[in-house]
C-alpha cells in the first residue's frame, strides 16, 4: 500500500502560476535577448559581419571574465542577490593588479615575477575580502566597498595616476594573436567558461558553493564548512581579477587608470545572467550569455551612433530590471 | 545491548542561565523515543547539544559505544545521527536529488553523476516512501510534507542509525501525519533508534515506546507511555504549585468590544469567530503553529484575511496595516520585543512615547514637559528599573524591556489590547508586574486577549479561554472550569484521541 501518495504534490495552484510566472520571464528574457540582436543586425551597419562579431566576444572577454568572479561571490554568499553577499572591489582589485603587473614590467622584472605577482594580489584583495566578511562579520556591502577603496587608493599610489605603458611580445600574442582563427582573448573567455562550468556545475565544489549561498544554516547543518567556501569564492573571485588584469594591460598596452568604473557593467552581467537560469541563481552560462548581450549592446549603440554614455544608463537601468523582476518572481 | 545515544549528567549554562542540570537521555535502537517538555524546559538545548550547536558544559555523550569528545554537525553526522530540524533546512535552489546528496554526491571521474544522483533519489524516495516525486523538482516549489520527506530521504541516504525529529508534524496535516509514522514504524523496525520531539501528546502516545520527560533542564522521569497514560505524564511535565504569582481581580464585563465572525487566513486557520468584551481578558492558547499567532496577526492588521469580518464596537473594520489597527484603538504587544516591540537604540522616554506622540503634541510639536511626565508616572508604575527616562532601552534587562513595551502601549490609550506572550523570558517579579498591569487595564474597561503557550498563566488570569487546535477553535471554557493539565491535554490534542477511543 502507498505510504505517502497522498502528500499533497507539487504546491497546487499558487506554485504552479508561480513556475508560469518564472518561465515567462525567462522567456521573455531570451526573446528580449533575441530581438534587440535582431534589431541591431537589420539596422546597425555592419553589426554581424565576422569582424565585428569577433570584437565584441574580444571585448566581451575582459567584462565576462570579471563577471564570472562576481558570479561565484554570489553564488556563494547568497543567491538571492538582495540579501547575499557581493564582491564591490572586483574591478578596482583588476586596476591595482594590472599596474601592479605594468610597473613590474616597466622595472623590468619580467614576465615570470610580474604575473605571479599580479595574481597573488589578486588573491591577496579576495582574502581581505573574506577576512571583513566572513571573519570580521562586516556586511558585504560595506566591507568590499572598504576594500574597494584600499585597492583603487593603491593603485594610484602605485601609477600615481598616469598610464603606465608596457609591451612585450607575451602581451603581443595575448592582444593580436589567432589560434585556428579565433583571438587569444576569445580562447582565454572560453576556455575559462569551460573549466568554470565544470566546477561550478558538474563538481562538488561547485555543488557546496551554491548550497553555502542558497541556505547558510542548511548548508552548515549538512556538514559544509561554510566560511572556508566564502573565504574561498572571494579569493578565487580576486584570482579573477589578476588574470584579467594581464588581459587588459595587453589589450591597452598599458595600464590606465579607471579599470575601477568597470564594476557596474560587471553587476549588470552577473545579475541578468540570473534571468537566464530555471532557479534564477547566478550560473556561469548565463553570465556569460548576459556579458556578450552588454557587449552586443555597446556595440550596437556605437554602429547606431548613439552616445556611449548612454550605455552606462541602460546598465543602470537593466540592473533595476532584473532585482526587480527576479524578487517579484520569487515573492510572488 | 549498546545504547544508540547516551547523554548523562548534560548541563549547560548560558552566562547566569542553566538551561540543563544533570539531565539525562538514553535512546535504545529500535524504538521510537519521545523527549518531552514544557516550553524552556531544555528540549531544544539538549537536542542543540547533540547536534554540535550548543557545546555542553559538562556531562558526557556516547553514541553506538562511543564517547564523543567535543561534537560538531560534521563529527556526529559522521556517527550516523541525523537531525531533521523543525524549520526545514535544504537549500530552496536545489534541487531534490541535490538536497539529498548534499556532501556525498555521486561521482562519475572528476564529476558529479547528475543521472546516477536523481535516479538514486528517485528509488530512496520509492523505496521508504512510495512517492513518485521528480528529483530534479526545485525544494521551493515542494509542499511543507514534501519538503520533510526530502529531509528523512537525506538522513536515509547517509545510512543514518539514529534519526533526531524534532516538531516533524507542526506543520502538517493528519493525513500526512499519519503517512510520517507508517515510515517512522517502517525504519523502527529496521533496527534504528527516532528520537521524536512534539508538543502534540496525542502523537506521542500514538508512536513513542517510551519518553523522558523533561521539567527545568533536568528529566524526571523515563515512561512507557502504553502503561503510564498521557494524563501522568502531562502532569510530570507540568508538576509546579500555583503559588501566589497571579493577583485576583473582580471582572466586570461590559459590551462587546471586539466580535470576529468566521474569519479564515489559508493556511493558518479558519472559519474562527468570537466575541471580546469590554473588561474582559480573553486567553487564546494552542500549540506551536495551531494558527493562534496568525489570529493577533490578522486582528492588527499584519496579515489580511481571505474571508470573515472583524468589528470593532460592532463597526466592521479592515486593517491592512498596523498603523490602521493602532488608530483605530488595537494595540499589540508582540513576542519578539527586539524584533518587533522596542527600538533598542532609542531612550525609554522616547520608546514609551513613540506610539502616543499624537496625544501629546500640539501644532505639530511634541510637548516635551507632557511627554516627561507621562513617561515618569509609567516607569513608577511598573517598576522599570532604569536610571532614567533618557537611558537607552538596549541596556536594560529583558524584563524591563518588556516593561517598556507595555508602557509603551498603554500610554496610547488603545480600547483593545493584544498581547502575544507578553511574559516569555522575563523573571517571575517583571511577570507579576505584567499580570498586574492587565488586571488594571481590564478594570479600567479595556479588552484584553492574552495569547500565552504557558497553560498555568492561561487559566489563572482568564476570564475565558479559548483552545486552537490545527487551525480551529476546538473549546472555550470559563475561568475555574478547566486547569492547566487539562487545558495542555485539550490543546495538544490527547483529548481529542481520548474522545475518540471513548
Amino acid at each position: 500500500m502507498s505510504a505517502l501518495s497522498n502528500v499533497k504534490g507539487p504546491k497546487s495552484t499558487r506554485a504552479g502560476s508561480k513556475t508560469l510566472a518564472k518561465l515567462a520571464i525567462r522567456l521573455g528574457a531570451f526573446v528580449a535577448f533575441a530581438g534587440i540582436l535582431v534589431y541591431f543586425a537589420m539596422t546597425a551597419r555592419g553589426f554581424t559581419s565576422p569582424y565585428n562579431l569577433m570584437t565584441v566576444v574580444e571585448q566581451s572577454a575582459i567584462l565576462g571574465l570579471l563577471a564570472f568572479g562576481m558570479t561565484i561571490v554570489f553564488a556563494g554568499t547568497g543567491t538571492d542577490v538582495q540579501r547575499g553577499g557581493i564582491d564591490l572591489s572586483l574591478a578596482a582589485n583588476a586596476g591595482l593588479c594590472a599596474a601592479v603587473y605594468a610597473v613590474m614590467m616597466r622595472e623590468g622584472y619580467g614576465n615570470g615575477l610580474a604575473i605571479p605577482a599580479a595574481l597573488i594580489t589578486g588573491m591577496v584583495v579576495g582574502l581581505l575580502n573574506g577576512i571583513a566578511v566572513v571573519s570580521l562579520r562586516i556586511i558585504p556591502l560595506l566591507g568590499t566597498l572598504a576594500v574597494m577603496n584600499i585597492a583603487a587608493g593603491l593603485e594610484l599610489t602605485l601609477t600615481e595616476n598616469t598610464v603606465v605603458s608596457v609591451s612585450t611580445p607575451l602581451m603581443q600574442v595575448i592582444a593580436f594573436g589567432k589560434f585556428m582563427g579565433i583571438s587569444t582573448l576569445a580562447w582565454c573567455l572560453i576556455v575559462v567558461s569551460m573549466l568554470l562550468v565544470w566546477v561550478m556545475h558538474f563538481h562538488r565544489i561547485g555543488m557546496r558553493v551554491y548550497a553555502v549561498g542558497g541556505h547558510h544554516e542548511a548548508a552548515r547543518a549538512a556538514g559544509i564548512d561554510t566560511g572556508r567556501y566564502i573565504y574561498g569564492a572571494y579569493i578565487f573571485a580576486g584570482f579573477l581579477a589578476g588574470v584579467t588584469s594581464i588581459l587588459i594591460v595587453s589589450r591597452l598596452s598599458s595600464s590606465t587608470p579607471g579599470t575601477g568604473l568597470m564594476l557596474l557593467p560587471i553587476l549588470a552581467a552577473a545579475l541578468l545572467g540570473t534571468v537566464f537560469s530555471r532557479r534564477f541563481i547566478p550560473t556561469i552560462g548565463g553570465t556569460l550569455l548576459a556579458a556578450l548581450f552588454i557587449g552586443f549592446l555597446a556595440n550596437g549603440f556605437q554602429l547606431l551612433g548613439i552616445s556611449s554614455y548612454w550605455v552606462a544608463g541602460v546598465q543602470g537601468a537593466l540592473i533595476l530590471l532584473v532585482v526587480a523582476v527576479t524578487s517579484f518572481a520569487k515573492n510572488n | 545491548m549498546t545504547a544508540a545515544i547516551e547523554m548523562r549528567g548534560i548541563t549547560k549554562t548560558f552566562g547566569p542561565v542553566k538551561a540543563l542540570t544533570d539531565a539525562t537521555l538514553v535512546v535504545q535502537p529500535g524504538t521510537i523515543h519521545g523527549l518531552i517538555g514544557a516550553n524552556g524546559a531544555g528540549k531544544s538545548t539538549i537536542i542543540k547539544i547533540l547536534a554540535g550547536i550548543y557545546a555542553r558544559t559538562s556531562g558526557t555523550v556516547t553514541v553506538m559505544g562511543k564517547e564523543m569528545g567535543v561534537i560538531t554537525p560534521a563529527t556526529i553526522e559522521a556517527e550516523g545521527v541525523h537531525f531533521i530540524h523543525q524549520d526545514r533546512l535544504l537549500v530552496p535552489t536545489a534541487t531534490v536529488a541535490e538536497a539529498i546528496f548534499l556532501r556525498n554526491e555521486p561521482r562519475f571521474g572528476p564529476f558529479i553523476s547528475y543521472r546516477q544522483m536523481n535516479r538514486q533519489a528517485s528509488e530512496l524516495l520509492r523505496q521508504y516512501f512510495d512517492m513518485e516525486l521528480d528529483p530534479r523538482t526545485l525544494i521551493s516549489d515542494l509542499s511543507t510534507a514534501q519538503q520533510k520527506i526530502v529531509q528523512i530521504t537525506r538522513a536515509l541516504a547517509n545510512k543514518a542509525k539514529v534519526l533526531v525529529l524534532d516538531e516533524p508534524t507542526a506543520a502538517l496535516v493528519k493525513k500526512e501525519v499519519d503517512n510520517l509514522f507508517v515510515v517512522l514504524r517502517r525504519l523502527k523496525a529496521e533496527g534504528r533508534a527516532i528520537v521524536f520531539i512534539s508538543h502534540y501528546m496525542a502523537e506521542i502516545e500514538e508512536i513513542c515506546d517510551v519518553v523522558t520527560v523533561l521539567r527545568n533542564g533536568s528529566d524526571v522521569g523515563v515512561v512507557t507511555p502504553a502503561d503510564v497514560g498521557i494524563a501522568k505524564i502531562v502532569e510530570m511535565m507540568t508538576n509546579r504549585d500555583a503559588s501566589e504569582m497571579y493577583p485576583r481581580r473582580e471582572p466586570v464585563i461590559g459590551k462587546p468590544a471586539l466580535s470576529v465572525r468566521n474569519l479564515t487566513v489559508a493556511g493558518a486557520f479558519q472559519d474562527v469567530s468570537f466575541d471580546l468584551y469590554e473588561g474582559e481578558i480573553l486567553g487564546i492558547t494552542g500549540l506551536l503553529g495551531s494558527g493562534d499567532k496568525d489570529l493577533l496577526k490578522a486582528l492588527f492588521g499584519q496579515v489580511t484575511p481571505d474571508s470573515g469580518e472583524i468589528m470593532l464596537n460592532g463597526k466592521t473594520v479592515h486593517f491592512r496595516t498596523p498603523v490602521q489597527a493602532v488608530r483605530n484603538g488595537v494595540a499589540k504587544i508582540p513576542e519578539d520585543r527586539r524584533a518587533h516591540g522596542v527600538a533598542t537604540g532609542l531612550s525609554v522616554g522616547e520608546n514609551i512615547s513613540l506610539a502616543s506622540l499624537d496625544q501629546m503634541s500640539s501644532r505639530g510639536f511634541v510637548q516635551r514637559d507632557a511627554e516627561a511626565r507621562n513617561v515618569d508616572a509609567l516607569i513608577a508604575e511598573l517598576g522599570i528599573k532604569t536610571p532614567g527616562r533618557h537611558t537607552l532601552v538596549k541596556n536594560l534587562s529583558g524584563g524591563n524591556q518588556q516593561k517598556v513595551v507595555v508602557a509603551k502601549w498603554l500610554s496610547c490609550n488603545s480600547q483593545v489590547y493584544l498581547l502575544d506572550e507578553p511574559t516569555v523570558a522575563v523573571d517571575v517579579g517583571a511577570k507579576v508586574e505584567i499580570y498586574n498591569l492587565m488586571n488594571r487595564l481590564a478594570l479600567e474597561g479595556k479588552a484584553l486577549i492574552f495569547l500565552s503557550s504557558d497553560l498555568e498563566e492561561i487559566t489563572e488570569m482568564c476570564d475565558r479561554t479559548l483552545v486552537i487546535y490545527r487551525g480551529e477553535i476546538i473549546a472555550e471554557y470559563q475561568r475555574g472550569e478547566i486547569d492547566a493539565n487539562r487545558l495542555l491535554a485539550v490543546a495538544s490534542g490527547a483529548a481529542l484521541n481520548q474522545k475518540e477511543t471513548a
